[in-house]
């Protein structure tokens, strides 16, 4: 990750850099749509270069959590701290970009921009929101693409691309930004199996290499191998978290065994 | 049956008046362009106008609502008499200053521009709803995926939603500048001189047709070419939808995934 996080960390933006290890916080964090209470009082800690995953049934809330915590979906009630600055509570145009630049996502549907090269999906946003001169998001760019093994893809429209390379290049434009975590949202659900392996090949390196990541999977063998705590969630809530082995093999909770189950049985 | 051959198709008189008629049809073909450039311009920040987000702005949607609405459901005749007595009136007051009451830019007659006028405000309200249609079938993640990245909320639109919305809505568009091409017409009304109002007063001079004809003859040269275009471009798009590619937005496993060199070898060698 040479390259990734210098700028900001240099100047330390007032925030120190590893206050206790922890880059991201959630207190009680609740989300209705309407009336529906998708997210009931989520706590969750985040330790600098840790890799979260989130694991439950689908509609259990793990992508509503992940879109709070970029402020897609600004939270009801509770509070999240981003390296120690509270991000939620009310805020301004600037707070929510604040947030973004240093929250990168990569979404189940890959969203790439179609009418944009792969190269220009990554560098459109370095050049608009960082300032980065053409040449130098082009660079940075290039050598993303190249780390996530599509140096040959450059200048290939996404409708051209499988969708194990566009969900490569997503992660590439999301890394262009610098971010300080890295949020994944079920990236490989949408993807035939064979091209899944792709994918999380690029997120284990990212992982290996430090990247503080919240991860939301159905990919129990990434969540043991890279994850350093796993978190079930069920109905909006927390059911259980722990290291992996312990929660993906000896389970607790009586709702944790039976998705297990589900799931492992497949 | 003479007569009607005669009245509709007398190579003579065509031939005596074709050069009026074909100054006519030059300034029809100034007006449309004129009009069409502007309103495709005013359309378009009418539609980024109606989107902007937050509730602080909702005025503003508001406002361009009632815009739209007022200039999509009144005869645009209406707005063109409205308009020029209008400001005619107000600068004889002195309301206004009396170039723009009887504006005579680039050396064409105020009726060309209470005309230019007119039109825009109308077709901006109708290519308004063109764009918007556009906008609103960009996929919502396109958004999300703008604004995750840090992207404002103009940025985003004009980076990543209003060109692909464009894309989509070109041939509608251009089904609005036919009907507006057809709609100079009505500037004859106020005096300016486009090829029907050349073909009426030949008509009233001669008691005869052929010159209205001979304009209809002209639109048809450029609208009939402009139809067929729309029609190619919307088989285009159909082909490609099918296909399953599609400008749209990433969607799964319906590209045929050519067979992809060596599969990611990881992140080695940055």
């Amino acid at each position: 990750m040479e390259g990734a996080r210098t700028p900001d960390d240099a100047t330390g933006q007032g925030v120190p850099a590893t206050s206790g290890g922890a880059v991201l916080r959630l207190d009680g964090v609740h989300k209705r749509f309407g009336a529906l209470h998708v997210l009931r009082g989520i706590d969750l800690e985040v330790q600098r270069g840790g890799v979260v995953c989130v694991i439950g049934p689908s509609g259990s809330g793990k992508s509503t959590l992940l879109r709070c915590i970029n402020l897609l979906e600004p939270p009801d009630q509770g509070r999240i701290l981003l390296e120690g600055r509270e991000i939620t509570g009310k805020t301004t145009a600037d707070d929510r970009n604040y947030v973004r630049r240093r929250v990168g996502i990569v979404f189940q549907q890959f969203n790439l921009f179609p009418h944009k090269s792969a190269l220009e999906n990554v560098s459109l946003a370095q050049a608009r929101v960082l300032g980065r001169k053409r040449d130098e998001a082009g660079a940075k760019a290039q050598a993303l693409l190249t780390r996530v093994g599509l140096a040959d893809k450059m200048d290939e429209y996404p409708e051209r691309l499988s969708g194990g390379q566009q969900q490569r290049v997503a992660i590439a434009r999301a890394l262009a930004m610098d971010p300080h975590v890295m949020l994944f949202d079920e990236v490989t659900s949408a993807l035939d199996p064979e091209l899944i392996k792709e994918v999380l090949d690029v997120m284990r390196e990212l992982a290996a290499e430090g990247m503080t990541m919240v991860v939301v999977t159905h990919e129990m063998g990434f969540a043991r191998d890279v994850g350093d705590e796993v978190v079930f969630m069920d109905g909006g809530v927390v059911v259980e978290r722990g290291p992996p082995a312990q929660v993906l093999d000896n389970p607790r909770e009586e709702r944790t065994k039976g998705f297990l189950g589900l799931v492992l049985e497949r | 049956m003479d007569f009607i051959t005669n009245y509709y198709f007398d190579f003579g008189v065509m031939g005596d008046e074709f050069s009026r008629v074909l100054d006519g049809f030059w300034l029809t073909v100034k007006l449309s362009i004129i009009s069409g450039v502007l309103s495709l311009t005013w359309g378009l920040g009418l539609a980024v106008l109606r989107q902007l987000p937050g509730r602080a702005l909702a005025p503003v949607r508001w406002l361009t609502i009632a815009y739209i609405d007022v200039f999509r459901g009144v005869p645009l005749l209406l707005v063109l008499l409205l308009l020029s007595g209008f400001l005619s009136a107000a600068q004889f007051e002195g309301v206004i200053p009396r170039e723009l009451g009887l504006p005579t830019w680039f050396g064409e007659t105020s009726p060309f521009w209470w005309g230019v006028m007119g039109l825009t405000l109308t077709y901006g309200a109708y290519m308004a709803e063109v764009y918007r249609a556009g906008i609103e079938a960009v996929p919502r993640g396109q958004m999300e995926a703008a604004r995750s990245l840090g992207m404002s909320h103009g940025q985003s639109m004009r980076f990543v939603i209003v060109p692909q919305a464009v894309r989509k809505v070109i041939p509608p568009l251009l089904n609005d500048f036919i009907a507006l091409m057809k709609d100079t017409s009505l500037v004859g009304i106020l005096g300016a001189l486009e090829v029907v109002q050349v073909g009426f007063d030949v008509q009233t001079e001669q008691i005869n047709g052929s010159a209205l004809t001979l304009g209809a003859l002209m639109f048809l040269v450029i609208t009939i070419p402009l139809a067929r275009l729309v029609d190619w471009l919307i088989a285009r798009e159909q082909r490609k939808t099918e296909r399953g590619g599609g400008p749209s937005a990433g969607t799964p496993g319906d590209v045929e995934p050519k067979p992809a060199g060596p599969p990611a070898t990881g992140m080695a060698g940055a």
